[in-house]
């Protein structure tokens, strides 16, 4: 059996690589695509990194594995406390577990929410992990020292990093396009030397790296990519900016040609997207709405000391909500989350509105969210409200965001506190859509075929196929059976198998035990707001 | 662990476990910090902690004792206000009073 190759591309869409793959940019890509199956690979429904992917692994919708955002938070007695989410907080199990227990290896290269490391038989190098902290997140232990032998290897420079990420949200000077796209050209490099070294000396069933460029360039060099647009582009600084975007998807496609290569003609090979991209050329800022509509009320500031407002200035920068709580029922905890809260009394906080009266306050909320119009033209703003138990079905469902948004753009909302609620952003910025990318190719897979969608949660079983393995009864999702030939399918297929396991996290857990981890979880919130 | 007849690990292991998470975690941090960890390094003004550090330093704490629980918050908010800054006696103090037998 050959092995199985999976290239995450973060943000990737066929909006974007259709141009490049025709216009001569990524060759292999193109010439690969032509001689495999190609889909849209519908995301999450809030298409966001931790919760896409983390569904990508486990199989399994965040309702059940229980990551919503990059944070997770929780009101607790008149305060907001929030830490970054890690791979403790995942409620399901994943596929390197599900593989190595039953003796097959893996290689996850930077994949979020993989720290600390889980142990498995392989390696694991996660993303979303600063470089301080990188060395002791890796496994098994030694590996970082065995990696450092690879020339010119930057940790520092491969590694996550807290400040730079929030550049990918906010509005980056002109005069710094050009270093930010070069740094993501020299980051894919260290990815593709540490998973080029492994593949060569550690060689796994199972090798996994996800190079997150295109998501970081496209939202600030959106205007730059997409084939739309092209015509706008004039200056010939522009034309520079759209050359290194350029630069950035050729050398990428090179890093992808060598993995293929080294992958042999025997191998599998799977390109995915978290989630898909597209144009936004409006803000919504949600809590302004929500302030006006008599829901929220901002918390007033004025009375603090030069401390509090120190705390204040921290709470801010890390584009936090500060609010109110005693005179507020509904809100948004952070922009990525696309999601509103519900106050209900006595659920975390003294006040709110009263249990009894939850439904019929959500549904008016809803309607109300459905009928803003856009001052000018008329049109919704927001085409889709979906309430936690539709959109987030499982164990986990309490965890979600009462009401996730889906607006006209696709865009994120706004938590800011700035009039006017809706305004026209100054140039075309590039945000997230649900449709991704599924490319497939190799031993046994189907040449020149498009499939209709398929499902975030249809990749894990479809990798465990790959790797002989039964599909446990409990995954959400499903063999992508056309992706294969019929005779690979009648030679060998698919098995259901036993259900996945608990993470450790969740073993053993009695109900008295729960409730009294509960308050003790509460605690350890509180303290982790620290981190603002 | 060395633990005493009450079951209660004692602060001695505590501060040396401590020690050895610090070192650990900032070795390649390229500080102009010159002296070994100890009871009166500041993670802060000596170990150019940031917030996120302080996060992935509760991580560090919780897999060595194999506790997930710990009220943190006693350890970094004084009177509602998050402390300036905190030298590692305060920590190991924090642990010896909270970890469970």
């Amino acid at each position: 059996m050959g092995q199985t190759l999976l290239i995450g591309l973060d943000g990737a869409t066929f909006t974007v690589l259709d141009a490049l793959m025709e216009d001569g940019t990524m060759p292999f890509l193109g010439q690969f695509v032509a001689r495999g199956t190609r889909a849209v690979l519908r995301s999450t429904p809030n298409p966001l990194t931790p919760p896409a992917w983390t569904s990508l692994v486990t199989g399994r919708g965040p309702g059940m594995h229980g990551i919503y955002d990059f944070i997770r938070s929780q009101e607790r007695d008149g305060e907001m406390y929030f830490t970054l989410n890690n791979f403790r907080d995942i409620r399901s199990e994943t596929i390197w577990s599900m593989a190595s227990r039953q003796g097959r290896t893996v290689t996850s290269l930077n994949f979020p929410l993989m720290a600390p490391p889980p142990s498995v038989a392989g390696h694991v190098v996660p993303g979303l992990t600063s470089w301080r902290h990188l060395r002791r997140s890796v496994h098994p232990p030694g590996l970082h020292e065995r990696l450092l032998a690879i020339p010119g290897l930057s940790f520092k420079d491969m590694a996550w990093d807290f400040e730079l990420e929030k550049k990918a949200a906010r509005v980056v000077p002109p005069e710094e396009y050009e270093s930010w796209i070069r740094f993501h050209i020299a980051r894919e490099r260290h990815w593709a030397d540490v998973a080029t070294h492994l593949m060569t000396t550690e060689p796994s069933a199972l090798t996994a790296v996800i190079f997150d460029g295109a998501d970081k360039l496209q939202h600030i060099c959106w205007r730059f990519l997409d084939p739309a647009l092209a015509g706008t582009l004039s200056s010939p600084w522009e034309r520079q900016i759209r050359d290194l975007c350029r630069e950035y998807f050729r050398t990428l496609d090179g890093h992808v040609a060598a993995l293929a290569a080294l992958a042999g003609p025997e191998s599998r090979i799977f390109f995915v997207s978290d989630h898909g991209f597209g144009p936004t050329r409006e803000v919504f800022r949600v809590n302004v709405w929500l302030h006006q509509q008599g829901y929220l009320q901002w918390r007033d500031t004025s009375g603090l000391d030069e401390a509090g407002r120190a705390s204040l200035e921290r709470r801010i920068n890390a584009d936090f909500a500060l609010l109110e709580w005693e005179k507020t029922v509904a809100y948004a905890r952070t922009a990525s989350s696309n999601g509103i809260y519900i106050r209900v009394a006595g659920d975390g906080g003294a006040s709110g509105i009263p249990a009894e009266e939850y439904q019929p306050f959500r549904d008016q909320l809803v309607q109300s969210l459905l009928e803003i119009a856009h001052p000018t033209t008329g049109e919704r703003i927001v085409e889709r409200v979906m309430p936690r138990e539709e959109a987030f079905p499982g164990d986990s469902c309490h965890m979600a965001p009462d009401l996730t948004l889906v607006l006209r753009d696709s865009g994120f909302i706004s938590i800011a506190n700035r009039e006017p609620f809706l305004e026209a952003r100054p140039e075309v910025a590039g945000t997230h859509r649900p449709e991704g990318i599924f490319i497939a190719g190799g031993a046994g897979l189907c040449r020149g075929l498009a499939l209709p969608p398929i499902e975030m949660v249809d990749i894990a079983p479809t990798l465990l196929y790959c790797l002989g393995l039964p599909i446990p009864e409990d995954l959400e999702g499903r063999v992508v059976r056309d992706a294969f030939e019929p005779a690979c399918l009648g030679a060998d297929p698919p098995r259901r198998g036993e259900r996945t396991r608990s993470p450790d996290s969740l073993v053993a857990a009695s109900p008295a035990a729960e409730d009294a981890d509960e308050a003790k979880v509460m605690n350890r919130l509180k303290a982790l707001g620290y981190l603002e | 662990m060395d633990k005493t007849a009450h079951g209660i690990l004692a602060r001695e292991t505590i501060l040396g476990d401590m020690v050895q998470i610090l070192t650990d975690m900032t070795s390649d941090w390229d500080l102009g910090f010159s002296g070994g960890v100890g009871p009166d390094t500041r993670l802060i003004a000596d170990l150019g902690f940031e917030s996120i550090d302080v996060v992935q330093l509760v991580v560090a704490i919780e897999e060595r004792f194999l506790q997930r629980d710990l009220p943190f918050e006693k350890l970094l908010m004084v009177d509602g206000r998050y402390v300036d800054d905190l030298r590692v006696a305060q920590v190991v103090d924090f642990l010896h009073e909270h970890l469970a037998a």
